[in-house]
């Protein structure tokens, strides 16, 4: 035990050493910080300019029409319905406007046939150009009010017809899906990068340790249980300091700038998760963390060289990507219990993940909870002596690492 | 103190790699454990240091199977490794706490032996910056600073310069005169010549002879001679099955009994112009080759 805390210490000084580690911490509070304060900066600059642009600076739209009645009324439209466009009215020929569009003098031009045809002409259509559809909108807006008048409507009744508000509201029995959606995907996100690179570290430290022989001197020192906890632990709580020090300068930054992000519901709902929901999100989040970096401890330790790593990893990598999928696909879709999930929710690769999605999205009982987390706990403990049992052979293997079948019999043949 | 290695077994997989090991080294002694590449002296020494167990068999310590908790082991591998990026002083001290010591000990103990060996001035650096041989030291120091009972040290003077290696022999000799177990393993026969009292030779897993050095130079069968003459030639012609040249020019002749010794040397003076004989005595590096040069 004694042994363990050293090497839990040694280990976490490495991290709080570590050029990288520290980079990493400082660029992305640095990142968050510029986020949170984004609104506050573009507001500074926008009181130095003026309030309403210039209209000639904006990009020309041209409306034409045989009927000059017709192009009077839809040029008024469209002024109001394409605020970021300079509408005016065509001169000359059809001819005339396309080339106005390919000098560039003009972006784009609506030619009107009728009331209820138009061709729409623009030089480069890109992807993202949304013009028809708001002008499809406005001219059936312009035939219904025209139709309206036309019947002996007043305008006034015409305004009141064309302006009706319906009232809504939503009552949710079980979750709100959408309340809730964000710090879910927050949190899985947040597993998913942590646990890549920190997986990644772990494996990484050890095969280091290996290959330049200091494991030599380790393993003759100290016991490989010890040996892997410190080290899994070290890196889980170095993780954990890593994420307090971003989210905690996210709230930080958050509530200095707490007015200019008042409006925007995401937001909102991120720093107001319940407190149910945040203790989950810590327990399933260590334990879904540890099951993970023991396995990446473990097959460090086959890998005689570094550059082994990578496709020594891949099998625990694959697995971890198929579980942050199925996760995901599931929240998106919105389908949460299904019988896939309800299966993913008690393995312990799937279970943090799964479960906490669950937990969050939809109404999933008590004894389920602690089943999944009582079963995690038990994987994490397991997978934990597991991996110093693999480490212990793997320390000493040198030369092509050994497929984990062949490991595996070993490890408990040893027994 | 006496540690004594009882009919040791050890396997991985299908093949036995130690079968039944029995030796004893006694402290206050340098006790030379060789055996060429693979004869399993590293996994010896890693069931001593219970890195994995015997299959069978006991290690005692003054008769009692022997306690990790009491007995400190320090440990010189053959494969030398640290970490090459941290600062010698963190490290050392790390090592030196694993081995049980308390952080304020390790520090201490650290730096006496940092400036036994003339290396303070790096202690702040970090280990990548050392040249092999100072490197070399800062290994020692990781087998030395937790005063151990029972010292390993697997081919120490591989990549150091004549002083350092003299100073590496004040620091062994210092160990033995303390009274403590110095377990050598080497290929470099001269340094165990020089050191230990008593040796094993491990050939194929199996002790092919162990004992004190003497005795067992004492014991060689003394049917060989070796003589230096001016006539070479013929005394080969004459004795074309047993006599061979060596490389310093001399005659190794092989008698059919010792009891022949005294016939043939006679026999020698009488005929050839001979400027000596004398019976071979084996240096270590012949009874090296004898015992650990063909697999049992």
């Amino acid at each position: 035990m004694k042994q363990f805390w050293k090497i839990l210490k040694f280990e976490l000084k490495g991290y709080f050493k570590n050029k990288i580690f520290v980079g990493i911490t400082i660029f992305l509070v640095v990142a968050i910080a510029a986020v949170m304060f984004f609104p506050n900066i573009i507001a500074a600059f926008k009181t130095d300019e003026s309030e309403t642009p210039d209209v000639t600076e904006l990009p020309v739209m041209l409306v034409y029409a045989e009927d000059d009645t017709l192009a009077g009324i839809v040029k008024e439209y469209f002024t109001d319905a394409f605020a970021d466009y300079n509408v005016a009215l065509a001169e000359g020929t059809l001819e005339d406007v396309q080339s106005q569009i390919i000098s560039g003098e003009a972006e784009c031009a609506f030619v009107l046939d009728s009331a209820f045809s138009y061709t729409y002409y623009v030089n480069n259509l890109t992807m993202y150009d949304s013009n028809t559809a708001i002008a499809n909108n406005v001219l059936q807006e312009v035939y219904r009010v025209t139709a309206m008048l036309s019947n002996g409507l007043t305008a006034e009744q015409v305004g009141e017809i064309m302006s009706v508000q319906i009232e809504s509201k939503t009552a949710a029995l079980g979750k709100d899906q959408m309340q809730n959606f964000f710090y879910t995907y927050i949190m899985i996100f947040a597993l998913y990068m942590v646990i890549m690179l920190y997986g990644q570290m772990v494996a990484t430290n050890v095969a280091t340790e290996k290959s330049s022989r200091a494991m030599e001197l380790l393993i003759t020192s100290a016991k490989p249980v010890g040996m892997m906890f410190g080290k899994v632990l070290a890196s889980c709580i170095a993780g954990l300091i890593q994420l307090i020090a971003v989210f905690g300068s996210a709230l930080l930054f958050f509530n200095l700038n707490k007015s200019a992000w008042g409006e925007n519901m995401i937001i909102q709902s991120i720093f107001n998760i319940p407190v149910d929901l945040f203790v989950y999100m810590l327990i399933f989040f260590i334990l879904g963390f540890l099951v993970y970096a023991f396995l990446y401890g473990a097959i460090g330790s086959t890998a005689s060289k570094l550059e082994d790593i990578n496709t020594s990893v891949l099998p625990i990598t694959f697995l971890f990507i198929i579980a942050f999928f199925v996760v995901i696909f599931s929240m998106t879709s919105g389908s949460l219990d299904t019988p896939l999930m309800k299966v993913c929710s008690y393995i312990p690769f799937t279970s943090p993940m799964a479960m906490f999605t669950r937990i969050c999205l939809s109404t999933v009982a008590w004894y389920e909870i602690a089943l999944s987390i009582a079963a995690l706990v038990g994987s994490t403990i397991g997978i934990g002596i597991l991996s110093a049992r693999i480490y212990r052979v793997g320390v000493l293997l040198y030369g092509t690492p050994p497929k984990i079948g062949t490991l595996i019999k070993t490890v408990f043949k040893k027994e | 103190m006496v540690l004594e290695f009882k009919n040791i077994n050890k396997s991985f997989g299908e093949k036995k790699v130690l079968k039944g090991v029995s030796f004893v080294a006694e402290g206050g002694k340098a006790f030379g454990l060789l055996g060429r590449n693979g004869a399993g002296k590293t996994t010896s020494i890693r069931i001593l240091m219970n890195v994995f167990p015997a299959d069978s068999g006991e290690i005692l310590v003054d008769g009692k199977p022997i306690d990790y908790q009491a007995i400190g082991i320090g440990y010189l591998p053959e494969e030398r490794g640290l970490y090459p990026k941290k600062t010698i002083m963190t490290q050392l001290v790390y090592f030196a706490e694993l081995k049980g010591m308390t952080a304020k000990d390790a520090a201490k103990s650290v730096e006496y032996w940092l400036d036994r060996l003339g290396m303070s001035e790096y202690k702040n650096k970090r280990l990548d910056t050392l040249s092999k041989g100072n490197q070399q030291k800062i290994q020692l120091i990781t087998a030395l600073a937790h005063n151990p009972h029972i010292v390993i040290l697997d081919e120490p003077f591989s990549g150091l310069d004549p002083v350092n290696a003299m100073l590496l022999k004040d620091v062994v000799k210092e160990q033995i005169a303390q009274g403590k177990i110095v377990l050598f393993s080497s290929h470099q026969m001269n340094y165990i010549e020089e050191f230990c009292d008593s040796i094993a030779i491990i050939n194929a897993g199996k002790i092919a002879i162990s004992g004190d050095l003497h005795d067992i130079k004492r014991n060689y069968v003394r049917d060989k001679l070796v003589v230096s003459t001016t006539t070479p030639e013929a005394i080969k012609a004459d004795l074309v099955n047993t006599c061979t040249e060596r490389e310093d020019g001399s005659l190794l002749i092989q008698l059919t009994s010792p009891e022949e010794k005294q016939s043939m040397m006679e026999w020698l003076v009488a005929n050839y112009d001979i400027d000596e004989v004398k019976v071979f005595e084996p240096s270590l590096n012949d009874i090296f080759v004898e015992y650990a040069g063909e697999q049992i």
